[in-house]
């Protein structure tokens, strides 16, 4: 997700290398003439593949030097006028071609802040004086796009070593068609695997799979580059049994690769996986011994119906549904501190009770999406109700808001939210597109248009919250009355302090800064808009977000599943379908289509069934492969061919260490002792050394709805944090720890203990050398339980311990 | 996720290199970026040579009176000039308030920016600004000055690259922000931070995550490590590809060096300066940590902040300055700034001191100023910023700057040149857009001499 790609500044080092110069008809470096030089089709393609019009060079808003071109080339109009009328015409001079500034900056001639472009000699030099020299011809609207086209479709297979022409074609809307493949602007997303020429031209590096991603002025195409593993003498292809759909979309995909899937994972490799990915623990070692001991052929199955059944599984997605839908205990509403704790955890515990009764998925996100704070009850119902959530929250207890339809919780934030947030976040969390970019600008890699933008937040003007109003008269008396007689128990100076009731409801007109988003251009008020979805009838007081929801959840939808599915399935393999989860766009696409399309098929048919489809990925024989590689997977980084080592969520490492040590955590006013971290809804934990934990490793602040917040990559400071943190070593030395409650048993042997905490912590028995380097140990260290103090320090400081496999 | 980081196609023998350079604070991705990061800093062909190689954040939490600090309006109107005199300063010149004599005697080596203004009066937003360079906006989480430090700059092993006294804003800022949490500042506990509870001797602190805590000696980290070694073999054939079974081997192997390393344990042994050292700069935890940040800086770490609080003067402004806030500050910093110099360190370390904004020039009816950030002023001193140089000026009443207006965006633009980081260079967020480092800013190049 880093990089992904490279930036155009290093293709260019080898793109301006020479080509014939010559006059009339250019010839071109893939070969084919251009007989007239078209500036929208050709000049401008130029100026989006050498990056003039980024934002950092010409495309900023300021331009650069006295020089500025639309942004990533969107406006034809602007850009021919700064080159042929400002300045005097001194860019572009018909009459001395060699000394049109474009020219002269562009090779170098004269200074040039972007650096040299190309030279004197090369194509593009040639392309653009051709143009000049032409007197700079303008045909309006010849290079608008209907379409490119690139050839090979989908995919493209070749050896390491092996190299492939590709040609793009380009539909313009009067229907001609022309091969563009020089202006392009081409992306290689795994460089490692394959690389590109800037002329389209594709290499095999080595055996893999890798994304590839074609621009050509605002229009994207992809297709999949993939290098199989040479085939040794005398090799076979293993016939696998799948043992779903799954297995069948990985297994077709690995095999146009040569590449075999690791063995099948052994019972302790696959216990310890499962246990936490579903529930972010450790099994323990009695679960451990029983499952070892259970001989029946259907254990795995059973195991995992287990699972996904505990409240800790729910726990866990709960977690996961706060990050995704940004519970963010700061932003809450007042009063701050531990009432803003309490609300958070009421936000977790509804999703937790939700996917504890595996409600579908569809009416999950409609209880987030068309939320009110009324639920439809009558104004004394609801003050009923909210004081009975007061009361529970005193004792801990978040049953009556999680008993709620709906998560009026999620519109409810301290400051008034713009209603481009509101979409901006709906896009994130539901759809798993980003649209911030869109804000600003056309994103050059994807599709949204500013005016999609608009459209889309223009569904979310009349959410009210926090105004000192209420959605009718009849509330505003009933609650009124209640927020007259809690603030005047305490001085002015503390109003802020006191708990008032406030109502989340849909207002009749756009409120406060939430008027309604115009077009860019024409300035035209618009219509409310789903992305990529249709237009929606706004009406006085109108809950359009009903609509929205019906819209987002129909079979149709080219995101609501599809977004979910790679969620889960990233979830449980280390890595999504489409990665980064949340970043389903033109310029990003899946690395296995069918195997996307499979699983949100089946998760529409089963009417968005979590948990069925958490089980059909769980009981795959592609999750459970062993992570040991074979001599054919063993560079494979996203065909699933192997169970991939990968680091666990912060919340997770908490529970984890503590699982292993034997210890508990304790959380002051936030919760009750001995919750695990994955229970806790707050993004604030007042514990300073949770909180330090779970920053190093990298639990995000949830203040944006991107996925990206959470850092999921290794960092020295948390190998620091596992070998010196006072607070873990502190829970070494805890009486109730795990072996020094065993040591209370003076007859049990060393070995025994030892076998029980290396269990505990790794999930399966030591081997014998490392059962002697615990001998050896034991012999240096006479106190037992320093001795044990170290060992339970070594294991949770080893790689196997800190990372999921 | 993860396993999709190391797309860039490096190479597990460059991966290996790059891992034991000796970063600190690194992740996995960017070690097998660094490479990369690297050749697009020798291109910025604008940027020259650096002069200063680490930075020292003086933050006056809160956000002080500069009006009544270094931009005195003796001559302004009732109800807007202060209770304080203006004394002359050992730059031609340049004037201070009556409450700071012992800066008045370094003016000759410090830049004051009069003309310093943005528009955020809120303290969270403020503190993002002023300590990133960059306005704060919902959609990007800017990294602090001290993370892209230790993101660009390198260190010796062993040598946190950014050690901050004080969570700034109860750990909201002072982060990583888009550039990731291995490049958040390393903390410092026990004593000294802004609410420590040390009496000057300091002997206590350590850097969280980097020391080994009290009573954990090298010797049982030793035998430890050997134990875990017996048990963290087998594990290693199974990521040949991801790299991060190796990465995790490189983190364990740095992480030793670092706990063996003595260097910052060193810096912290205050007891090894001329009781006249650690008199002159007094007893406070401020002044503690204003001494260990020069001996961190010694050491080689790039970016240390220390803080200091009290500062919202909304009531019993000048009181408050004038019997608490002033003399401690004026004591510390003035110091930090001779002691550098006279070491020889200032030319090559940048202090700046400064708040979330300034206060406003009107005085309200509790005697106090309120949050004002359309004129602030702030210290610059160290690594090449021009001595006893007084940048811009604010109008006749304090409201707006006159001459010169910079932001901090400015400030901090020229705070990089001064590292030789182009303030232009181009990152990357998680989600692939590029971003300047200090997009808005422009190097201030009158500060710079």
């Amino acid at each position: 997700m880093m990089a992904r790609f490279f930036t155009p500044a290093v293709l260019l080092i080898a793109w301006g290398f020479a080509s014939p110069a010559a006059f009339g008809a250019v010839t071109l470096p893939t070969g084919g003439k251009i007989q007239q030089v078209d500036f929208e089709r050709h000049l401008m393609g130029l100026f989006s593949k050498a990056g003039c019009n980024n934002g950092s060079c010409h495309g900023s808003f300021q331009g650069k030097n006295g020089f500025r071109l639309s942004l990533f080339g969107l406006d034809p109009d602007k850009d021919f006028a700064a080159l042929t009328r400002d300045i005097q015409g001194r860019r572009a001079d018909p009459i001395d071609p060699d000394n049109s500034l474009l020219l002269l900056k562009a090779t170098g001639a004269m200074k040039h802040d972007g650096g040299i472009k190309f030279s004197r000699d090369s194509w593009q030099y040639a392309v653009m004086r051709e143009w000049i020299k032409d007197g700079m011809p303008r045909r309006k609207g010849a290079g608008e796009i209907k379409g490119i086209e690139v050839s090979p479709k989908d995919m493209l297979s070749l050896k390491a070593g092996q190299k492939a022409q590709i040609k793009v074609t380009a539909t313009f809307t009067d229907e001609s068609k022309e091969d563009i493949t020089p202006f392009c602007d081409f992306r290689m997303q795994d460089d490692a695997v394959a690389r590109v020429t800037p002329f389209g031209e594709i290499s095999g590096i080595r055996p893999g799979d890798s994304g590839f991603v074609v621009l050509y002025r605002g229009q994207v195409a992809s297709l999949r580059i993939l290098v199989p593993t040479p085939m040794k003498p005398g090799f076979k292809y293993p016939k696998i049994e799948a043992v779903n759909y799954v297995d069948k979309e990985v297994f077709a995909k690995l095999k146009m690769l040569n590449v075999v899937p690791s063995d099948l994972a052994g019972d302790t490799e696959f216990l310890r996986r499962v246990t936490i990915d579903t529930t972010g623990s450790l099994p323990t070692p009695d679960e451990i011994r029983q499952f070892l001991a259970d001989q029946s052929p259907d254990k795995r199955t059973r195991k995992i119906d287990d699972l996904l059944k505990t409240s800790r599984h729910a726990a866990l997605w709960a977690t996961k549904f706060s990050d995704i839908t940004g519970n963010n205990t700061l932003a809450l509403e007042q009063p701050q501190g531990a009432a803003q704790n309490l609300k958070s955890q009421m936000w977790h515990d509804w999703f937790r009770s939700r996917v504890e009764q595996n409600m579908p998925y569809d009416e999950i996100v409609r209880g987030v999406m068309t939320a009110t704070s009324r639920d439809g009850k009558t104004p004394e119902e609801w003050l009923a109700h909210v004081k009975k959530i007061e009361e529970e929250g005193k004792k801990f207890d978040t049953s009556e808001y999680a008993g709620r339809k709906t998560l009026d919780m999620f519109w409810r934030r301290q400051a008034q939210v713009p209603s481009i947030e509101w979409s901006e976040k709906t896009a994130a969390a539901f759809l798993g597109v980003r649209l911030e970019c869109a804000q600003c600008h056309k994103h050059p890699t994807d599709r949204w248009t500013q005016a999609d933008y608009r459209a889309f937040a223009n569904l979310f003007t009349n959410i009210n919250f926090a105004a000192n109003q209420f959605s009718s008269p009849d509330v505003k008396k009933v609650i009124d009355a209640e927020n007259a007689e809690r603030t005047s128990k305490v001085d002015a100076k503390n109003k802020n302090q006191v708990m008032v009731i406030r109502e989340m409801f849909i207002a009749p007109e756009p409120r406060g800064k939430n008027v309604l988003l115009t077009h860019p251009e024409t300035n035209a008020p618009l219509k409310p808009k789903a992305i990529a979805g249709p237009e929606f009838t706004p009406a006085k007081g109108k809950d359009l977000r009903g609509e929205l929801f019906e819209w987002m959840r129909s079979p149709e939808n080219p995101f609501f599943a599809r977004s979910f599915v790679n969620r889960v399935w990233g979830h449980y393999f280390g890595a999504g379908i489409v990665d980064p989860v949340d970043d389903f766009s033109q310029a990003n696409p899946p690395t296995n289509t069918r195997l996307l399309d499979a699983l949100a098929k089946d998760f529409i048919e089963s009417k968005y069934d979590i948990r069925r489809l958490e089980r059909t990925i769980l009981m795959s024989r592609t999750y459970q492969n062993s992570s040991t590689p074979n001599d054919t997977n063993r560079l494979d980084k996203n065909n699933y061919a192997r169970s991939y080592v990968r680091p666990m969520l912060a919340e997770v490492v908490v529970d984890v260490v503590n699982d292993a040590i034997g210890t508990t955590e304790t959380f002051g006013n936030d919760a009750p002792a001995g919750k695990r971290m994955i229970e806790i809804g707050a993004s604030r934990i007042n514990n300073a050394n949770v909180a330090y934990a779970l920053r190093i490793f990298g639990r995000p602040p949830r203040t944006t709805a991107c996925d990206c917040e959470r850092a999921m990559e290794p960092a020295l400071p948390q190998t620091l944090f596992r070998m010196t943190d006072p607070a873990l070593l502190q829970k070494m030395k805890s009486p109730a720890n795990r072996f020094n409650l065993l040591l209370k048993d003076r007859k049990r042997s060393d070995e025994a203990i030892f076998e029980e905490v290396f269990l505990a912590a790794m999930s399966r028995f030591p081997t014998p050398r490392e059962l002697d380097t615990f001998y050896q140990h034991r012999l240096t260290n006479t106190d037992r339980a320093e001795a044990f103090a170290d060992v339970v320090w070594a294991l949770i400081n080893t790689r196997e311990f800190i990372l999921n496999h | 996720m993860f396993t999709k980081r190391d797309c860039e196609g490096f190479h597990r023998r460059d991966f290996m290199q790059i891992g034991s350079a000796g970063f600190i604070g690194l992740s996995l991705a960017s070690m097998l970026r660094s490479e990369a990061t690297a050749a697009s800093r020798t291109t910025a062909a604008d940027v020259k040579g650096p002069k200063a190689k680490s930075v020292i954040l003086v933050w006056l939490s809160g956000g002080p009176a500069t009006i009544d600090m270094w931009d005195n309006k003796p001559e302004a109107p009732e109800g807007i000039r202060g209770e304080f005199k203006s004394i002359n300063t050992k730059a031609a010149g340049m004037q201070v308030s009556e409450c700071l004599p012992k800066m008045a005697s370094v003016g000759d080596k410090i830049s004051l920016v009069r003309s310093l203004a943005h528009t955020i009066p809120s303290h969270g937003p403020g503190t993002v600004f002023m300590t990133t360079g960059n306005k704060p906006s919902a959609a990007l989480q800017y990294p602090s000055m001290g993370s892209v430090c230790a993101k660009m700059l390198s260190v010796e092993k062993g040598v946190p690259p950014y050690v901050s006294f004080s969570e700034l804003r109860n750990g909201s800022a002072g982060l990583a922000g888009y550039l990731g949490t291995g490049y958040n500042p390393f903390g410092v506990e026990g004593g000294g931070g802004g609410k420590g509870d040390a009496k000057g001797g300091g002997t206590n602190m350590r850097v969280r995550g980097i020391t080994l805590p009290p009573g954990f000696s090298l010797e049982e980290l030793e035998t430890r490590d050997k134990l875990l070694s017996g048990f963290d073999q087998g594990f290693k054939e199974l990521d040949n590809n991801g790299n991060l079974v190796d990465g995790l081997d490189s983190f364990h192997k740095q992480a030793l060096d670092i706990l063996r390393s003595d260097k910052t344990k060193k810096a912290f042994n205050l007891a090894a300066e001329k009781e006249t050292t650690r008199e002159a700069y007094g007893t406070t935890p401020f002044a503690t940590s204003a001494l260990a940040a020069r001996r961190l800086v010694e050491a080689g770490v790039r970016f240390v902040t220390i803080s200091t609080g009290g500062w919202d003067t909304h009531g019993q402004n000048f009181t408050n300055l004038k019997t608490k806030l002033l003399p401690q500050l004026d004591q510390t910093l003035s110091t930090l700034i001779r002691d550098l110099d006279e070491r020889g360190m200032l030319d090559s370390t940048i202090v700046m001191c400064a708040g979330e904004f300034g206060r406003t020039p009107k005085i309200n009816k509790n005697v106090g100023r309120d949050h004002w950030a359309r004129s602030m002023a702030c210290v610059l001193a160290g690594g090449g910023i021009k001595r006893g140089y007084v940048h811009g000026s604010t109008d006749a009443s304090g409201m707006a700057p006159a001459t010169e207006p910079v932001t901090p965006d400015d400030v901090s633009s020229t705070i990089f040149q001064q590292l030789g980081i182009d303030p232009h260079t181009e990152m990357q967020t998680p989600t692939g857009r590029p971003v300047q480092l200090f997009r808005e800013g422009r190097v201030i190049e009158k500060l710079v001499g």
